[in-house]
């Protein structure tokens, strides 16, 4: 049996101007000499995993995790916010719970990475070094696939593709909007964050319209012409909102290519389309930082040997979730788990001397498409070749033909996933 | 194993030995923690799961789990996803996921019992369920769970699925099971989950 230990560390000088998240039993230098320093950057579904799991499997490594908020607000449920039957708090996580665990947790933007000196540059003027870093920063937005989409403009016209403030301005403009209103949702090209998001969305909105204003409608403008659990999502849409949903795919005119954000009006290839609310998700690439850092090549997404997620591009720099390219992997929150804890422990081996593990992947990712309909889709993987691949027979989508009790069940489980794979990362 | 698929298996690591850096193909094993870490999303880190429906898992005794997973992936006990996730591993792949989940230690619920909430919960188990589930449910073998401490969620949810036929080994628990009414069963679901 395996017996966690809790290490006691000696609070050193502190850091000067990077705040130390997580109260004031920190831990930033051990007492003894580490036997490595890993730096991990990013406290997302990737990053909390990465750090937790290195603590745990060795404790003599000192591991430093950077994050540049004070709290993490999941995706996962968000859009739960969206059809008013949670709010964010419950969505919100400190890193109290890694800080106990010996994690030095630091709440500081990195803007460089040198690959060559192993160093990582704070906003504040900090400098970490580091052994092996892993880099787990999640997505950015490609404002320019879009004609008159901007940062800016996302704060009129939301994506809500990171949860939080975005979350709060979408729902707003939901609740304020008349009933008998169009909400547009404009579904991004793979690959991105979260493929069975939008569609999920659009059930959970439709939801609220249904109890709140019900002769409104529901638009997606899609730029691919099929999506993730599309014929459980079809289904589930007609039993439980009617017509209320329409999908548009990019064939018959879904695709966008230029937004006037002062008329909420959608110019598609064929067509207009003038908006009430409109949730445009952006075109998606890896998070700034590998953009800045060199880490991610022309397709916008970072490279990685799958079987350690190393950078293909620069050695001793591992990036997992969002931001790198898994093979069959989707980007899912399940993926970058399931990534932190393959790349930790291939992290502690070269530490160690050992070889790289034979690596086992898995996701899930449940979807909610009323309050006692949940469906899901998982994967089991391994590396063949060098690549990550489905194992043939294993994983797969709900069945389409389950009972409304096996449906009821999966939204049970769907809530308590989040509840694991959250206690999973902080506590 | 036929002996060429064991010779083979050792030359490749040998070789793996002698050049690290040689490309590892899909034979290789995959570590016990490395197989089981990937479970711990949905059931919670090293099997202690945070609840309400979704079953602990760490702690339990290595025949049951072989048992269990493995009637996941032939479909002899029905699921809504495990069977899915099961058909991604080995026999042995499932035995070395076991041995690693009963390794961890047991971590109950923090639930207490809310009296009413337990009715005629003690008597109904000292009379139906004791023979089996000894000790305030405590006890586990390699053919049935330790039910302590377990989430009533879970729970709840493992009766029903009993007495509504859809999967329940033994026959003796089944028809003990198929009398109880929806209220006895959330009340046992509730005394196992409080006693720890
Ligand atoms: C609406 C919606 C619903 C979703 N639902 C699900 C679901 O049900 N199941 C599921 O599995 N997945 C779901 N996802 C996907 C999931 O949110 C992502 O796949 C997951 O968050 C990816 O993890 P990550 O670590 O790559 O990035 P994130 O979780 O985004 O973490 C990145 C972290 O890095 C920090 N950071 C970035 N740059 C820097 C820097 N320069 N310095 C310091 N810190 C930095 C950020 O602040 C952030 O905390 C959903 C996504 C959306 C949008
Ligand atoms: C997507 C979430 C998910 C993942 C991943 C997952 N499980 Fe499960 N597990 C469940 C659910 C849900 C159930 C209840 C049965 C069902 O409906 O599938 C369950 C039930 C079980 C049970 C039965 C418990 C009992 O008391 O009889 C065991 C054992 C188990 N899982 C082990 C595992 C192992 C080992 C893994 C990793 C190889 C794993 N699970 C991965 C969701 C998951
Ligand atoms: C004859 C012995 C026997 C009796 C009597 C018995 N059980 Fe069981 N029980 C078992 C066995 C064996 C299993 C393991 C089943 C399996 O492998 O799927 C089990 C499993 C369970 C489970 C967990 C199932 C799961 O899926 O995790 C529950 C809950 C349970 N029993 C409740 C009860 C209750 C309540 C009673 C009394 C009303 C009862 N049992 C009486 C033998 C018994």
């Amino acid at each position: 049996m395996k017996t966690l230990t809790r290490r006691t560390f000696l609070h050193a000088s502190a850091l000067s101007t990077a705040a130390v998240l997580g109260g004031p039993s920190l831990a930033v230098h051990a007492a003894t000499p580490p036997k490595a320093r890993v730096v991990v950057v990013g406290g997302g579904y990737g990053g909390a995993i990465a750090a937790k799991y290195l603590r745990m499997s060795d404790p003599d490594i000192r591991v430093t995790l950077i994050e540049k908020d004070s709290a993490y607000v999941s995706c996962p449920l968000s859009n739960e916010v969206l059809g008013g039957e949670r709010d964010l708090a419950s969505l919100t996580f400190d890193y109290r719970g890694l800080t106990r665990r010996g994690i030095a947790v630091m709440q500081d933007t990195v803007i460089e990475i040198d690959p060559a000196q192993h160093v990582v540059k704070g906003a504040g003027g900090n400098r970490y070094n580091y052994d092996k870093l892993i880099v787990s920063p999640g997505v950015d937005y490609d404002w320019a696939a879009i004609e008159g989409m901007s940062e800016a403009v996302a704060e009129r016209i939301p994506h809500a593709w990171k949860a939080g403030k975005q979350t709060q301005i979408l729902r707003r403009q939901l609740e304020a909007m008349e009933d008998g209103g169009v909400f547009y949702i404009v579904a991004p090209p793979n690959p991105f964050r979260c493929p069975p998001g939008p569609y999920e969305r659009a059930a959970q909105v439709a939801h609220y319209f249904s109890t709140h204003k019900s002769k409104s409608k529901i638009v997606i403008l899609d730029a691919k012409d099929a999506f993730s659990k599309q014929g459980l999502f079809q289904a589930g849409w007609q039993e439980h909102y009617g017509d209320m949903i329409e999908w548009v795919s990019g064939a018959q005119g879904g695709i966008i290519e230029a937004i006037d954000p002062e008329t909420r009006t959608l110019m598609g290839s064929f067509e207009e389309f003038r908006g009430d609310v409109i949730n445009l998700i952006p075109h998606q690439k890896a998070g700034a930082l590998a953009q800045t850092a060199g880490l991610a090549n022309e397709s916008g997404w970072c490279p990685v040997d799958q079987r350690t997620f190393e950078s293909s591009i620069h050695k001793d720099i591992h990036v997992i979730g969002d931001a790198c390219i898994a093979g069959a992997m989707p980007k899912s929150g399940y993926s970058a788990n399931s990534q932190g804890k393959v790349c930790a422990a291939a992290v502690v081996a070269a530490i160690n001397g050992d070889a790289p593990p034979a690596p086992s992947y898995v996701n899930t990712c449940y979807s909610i498409i009323a309050p006692e309909h949940g469906i899901s889709v998982a994967g089991v993987y391994r590396l063949d070749d060098g690549r990550i691949v489905d194992i043939p027979g294993a994983g797969g989508v709900s069945p389409a033909d389950a009972d409304a009790r096996t449906r009821a069940l999966e939204q049970q489980f769907a809530l308590d996933w989040f509840r694991n794979i959250t206690s999973d990362m902080f506590t | 194993m036929p002996v060429s698929t064991w010779s083979r298996a050792l030359c490749v690591c040998l070789l793996i030995g002698m050049f690290p850096s040689l490309p590892l193909h899909a034979e290789e094993v995959r570590s016990e923690s490395m197989l089981a870490n990937t479970c711990a999303g949905c059931h919670g880190t090293l099997g202690a799961s945070a609840g309400e429906v979704m079953p602990t898992i760490g702690g339990m005794d290595k025949g049951y789990l072989v048992e269990v997973l493995t009637d996941y992936k032939t479909g002899r006990r029905p699921s809504t996803i495990m069977g899915r996730i099961m058909q991604g591993y080995g026999d042995r792949e499932i035995s070395a996921i076991a041995s690693f989940y009963a390794a961890q230690p047991w971590v109950s619920t923090d639930r207490v019992a809310v009296a009413d909430q337990l009715a005629e919960a003690p008597a109904l188990h000292e009379r139906y369920c004791e023979s089996c589930h000894q000790d305030g449910g405590r006890s586990q073998d390699a053919e049935s769970p330790r039910m302590a401490g377990q989430w009533a969620g879970y729970l709840q949810y493992a009766m029903q699925a009993c007495r509504d036929g859809e999967r329940c080994h033994p026959r003796k628990m089944r028809n003990r099971v198929a009398e109880l009414s929806d209220a006895q069963i959330a009340a046992l679901a509730h005394f196992y989950e409080s006693q720890k």
